[in-house]
């Protein structure tokens, strides 16, 4: 085993060498680039390379790689490798393949996205995002919410990558239908589009909802005036994540008017609802650190008094 | 008198059988994990992306009389690779000058902290932030122990996840993504741990791991195979399961809400990182609440080995006082039924607590019935011989697994300095330990006082 690897890593040390030597080139100008032929053993490996450039590489430099590619049939080479049975192998090609944004792999990378291995499916997934962003987002909008095996973190790195114009109507249509599976996932999801747009939906839910997750997403929405009934409603709520998002709208928005709501969640029993409670006091519109000292010099309550001072010693650092 | 004898013999034997069949079964789930592990390289080699969702993680570093190292522990904690993080040290009331040393290297003031009490801890008698960085806070608390110095950094902390570790841990710069990738990839995590491995011999700068090299010293030499056996095949084959009991607390990372509703460390014990553990798998599974423990095989956390016998010892009854304490502490988690409390805890509570016991009763009868003639020379050194042969042939798997997925140790003469220690070990430092664990598991059975361990380390690796 460790001759094999040793022999491997000194027969392709020179090679990846001159594909690096390569890749570097085509990022400017695919033509110009000498790469030398594949053997069928070293196209995993050159694949892999491959990726890593493409991962760290954006706009005309991403073409150019992919065209280098293309060029020297290698794509072709890449879609034989999707019906493998090894997972690195497969992997490795479904990744370029979305890279290069090949049609050709679509119905196959479809059919993989629906395969119930998390990291087979969630691959596939990605790799149609970068074929056919638009398109993908609507063959796999069921998916990204009913699916927990697709980490949120990687669908979220994903949408960022491909902008809020391209996510936002996907995004819209999924939170208008507001799915009974997977709507806390859509709400989570729902930062990565144009605010404006999703905050007319979201903002909605206030007075319609009464899921604490969903009030708490939508409490995140709140930004202007109008809303502040419903904040101050939910400053009253039994969950402590909901007063704790009313804390922060309030801060957010609001005006001395919130003073006495923001003093009541300032006395919560839940630490975190007195630190966001403190937190909005001191940014509250209209309020100065003489009125906040005072405020605490007046307090009764340990708890309240120790949580605003420090609210305020924060405010005197920043 | 011969049939009980014989009894005793068939019992011997059928712990034999059973113990090397337990962790042959162990290494034989290792190896689709790892395999797995390795054809995931294609996607985890890949350029780091981040989304805003990962979760903050507050880093708990509980520190006594760590005056000489802790200043540049904290340093290397500060460059970690990971989007959102905060570091509480804990000074756990020191009496040498640790609390001097991170005021002046960090620029630390006292600031008036509201100090969230979830959990029960000794006093809190200051909370200072640096001025040079915003994710550092240091508690200045009194004396308690380790475990109470982390349910004070819990009580300090602001994230949803915090990760527990040692002062001394040596990190690498990714170890953080790495260790908190299963609370992203399986939202029902509540822990995670990873490898920790030897740095003797390696070379630490900053510190941080620069270069893996293996000690001069043999001890040390024998303890990397130990730690490949321990986390290559044994937890990562309980992980499998859902059923890892231990996650070191050298390094590992926990959801915080779970913990403190579990009641947090305990304070009582020696072996709090595998109490917390035990127990949190018998609380959720009382409860019915679904949850996963992973394990992540990548070495992502180095620490210092003993080098003397002495420290050594104390080490080792250390370890086999926590682990005793933290099974009859739990016991309840058999009648919770699952891999942990059906296979897990009955394969440790056998063959890791009461083992040492089995095992020297073992030795000793043996060389009794050979001596008063009742079994053969023949059949005597037979028994040996397999007894070696199998802790040899599982240290050379744990090597081969080793070489598999990490390969760390490229150089022919450091596999073959490996595979040599591998034999060499049974030759008597095995004996050795299984004496040291069976003392300390007398020493708990007396309900001797359980105190903070102290680790003597020498750090001549660390630049």
């Amino acid at each position: 085993m460790r001759l094999w690897r040793l022999w491997r890593e000194r027969t392709l040390a020179p090679r990846i060498e001159a594909w690096r030597q390569a890749l570097h080139v085509a990022m400017d100008d695919p033509l110009a680039a000498r790469l030398p032929p594949l053997a069928t053993l070293d196209l995993p490996a050159f694949a892999g390379l491959w990726n890593h450039f493409q991962e760290s590489v954006r706009g005309p430099a991403s073409d150019n790689l992919a065209r280098l590619l293309r060029e020297r049939g290698i794509d072709a080479r890449l879609l034989a490798l999707l019906g493998r049975r090894s997972l690195r192998l497969r992997l490795t090609a479904i990744t370029a393949l979305g890279h290069l944004r090949e049609e050709r792999a679509w119905t196959k990378l479809e059919a993989i996205a629906r395969e119930p291995s998390s990291v087979t499916s969630f691959a596939a997934a990605r790799a149609l995002l970068r074929i056919e962003p638009r398109r993908a987002l609507q063959v796999l909008g069921p998916s990204i919410l009913e699916r927990e095996d697709w980490p949120l973190t990687r669908i979220g790195t994903i949408l960022h990558e491909l902008g809020p114009a391209v996510v936002t109507p996907a995004l819209v249509t999924l939170l208008v239908s507001r799915p009974r599976r997977g709507l806390e996932r859509a709400i989570k999801l729902a930062r990565f589009g144009h605010r404006h747009r999703i905050s007319t939906i979201v903002r909605g839910w206030l007075s319609s909802s009464e899921d604490p997750e969903v009030i708490v997403a939508a409490l995140d929405y709140v930004e202007d005036a109008s809303d502040l009934p419903w904040a101050r409603g939910a400053a009253k709520h039994d969950s402590w994540r909901v007063r704790m998002a009313a804390a922060q709208a309030l801060a957010r928005v609001g005006s001395r008017q919130e003073l006495a709501a923001l003093l009541e969640l300032l006395r919560d029993p839940v630490w975190w609802v007195r630190y966001h409670a403190a937190q909005a006091l001191t940014s509250l519109h209209g309020l100065e650190g003489e009125e906040l000292e005072a405020l605490r010099a007046g307090t009764r309550d340990a708890f309240a008094s120790d949580m605003l001072a420090q609210a305020l010693a924060e405010m005197r650092r920043r | 008198m011969s049939a009980l004898l014989a009894g005793l013999e068939w019992f011997f034997l059928l712990y034999f059988v059973l113990i090397n069949a337990g962790y042959i079964a162990l290494n034989l789930l290792a190896l689709p994990t790892l395999h797995r592990k390795i054809a995931l390289r294609a996607l985890e080699d890949l350029p780091p992306t981040y989304s805003g969702f990962e979760p903050p993680v507050s880093l708990l570093v509980p520190a006594y009389n760590e005056e000489a190292t802790i200043a540049s522990s904290v340093r290397s904690l500060l460059q970690l690779d990971y989007p959102e993080f905060e570091i509480v040290v804990v000074n756990d009331g020191s009496r040498d000058a640790t609390l001097e040393a991170l005021a002046k290297a960090f620029e630390l003031e006292v600031f008036p902290e509201a100090h969230c009490r979830r959990l029960p801890a000794k006093a809190v008698r200051a909370i200072y932030h640096s001025r040079l960085h915003a994710n550092l806070r240091v508690v200045d608390k009194e004396n308690g122990g380790k475990a109470d110095a982390l349910n004070v950094g819990i009580n300090a902390s602001r994230f949803p996840l915090f990760c527990a570790m040692d002062a001394d841990s040596i990190l690498q710069r990714d170890s953080l993504r790495r260790v908190t990738q299963p609370f992203l990839d399986d939202p029902r995590t509540i822990a995670s741990g990873g490898t920790v491995r030897i740095a003797n011999g390696c070379t630490v700068s900053g510190g941080h791991l620069e270069r893996v090299a293996l000690p001069r010293n043999l001890l040390a030499l024998v303890q990397i195979v130990e730690y490949l056996r321990a986390f290559l095949f044994g937890r990562l084959g309980w992980a499998t399961l859902n059923a890892v009991l231990i996650i070191s607390g050298a390094f590992g990372v926990f959801r915080k809400d779970t913990v403190v509703e579990a009641g947090g460390y305990r304070a009582d014990t020696i072996g709090e990182d595998m109490e917390l553990v035990v127990r949190l798998h018998r609380v959720l599974r009382s409860r019915r609440q679904p949850y996963s423990i992973h394990f992540v095989p990548d070495p992502i956390c180095w620490t210092e080995a003993p080098e003397d016998l002495a420290v050594l010892k104390g080490q080792r009854i250390r370890w086999q006082r926590g682990l005793a304490e933290s099974l009859h502490s739990n016991r309840g988690l058999v009648r919770t039924g699952g891999a942990a409390g059906l296979l897990a805890f009955p394969f440790f509570m056998v063959f890791e607590c009461y083992g040492p016991l089995i095992e020297v009763a073992g030795y000793l009868f043996m060389a009794a019935m050979f001596l008063v003639g009742h079994i053969s020379a023949a059949a005597f050194l037979a028994f040996l011989a397999l007894a070696f042969s199998l802790g040899f042939l599982l240290s050379v798997s744990a090597l081969l697994l080793e070489e598999l997925a990490f390969h760390l140790y490229p150089r022919f003469s450091q596999m073959a300095a490996l595979v040599g220690v591998a034999l060499v070990e049974n030759l008597g430092y095995r004996q050795l330990v299984t004496l040291w664990r069976l003392v300390g598991l007398t020493r708990w059975l007396r309900g001797a006082r359980s105190t903070w361990g102290t680790m003597t380390r020498k750090g001549s690796w660390q630049r």
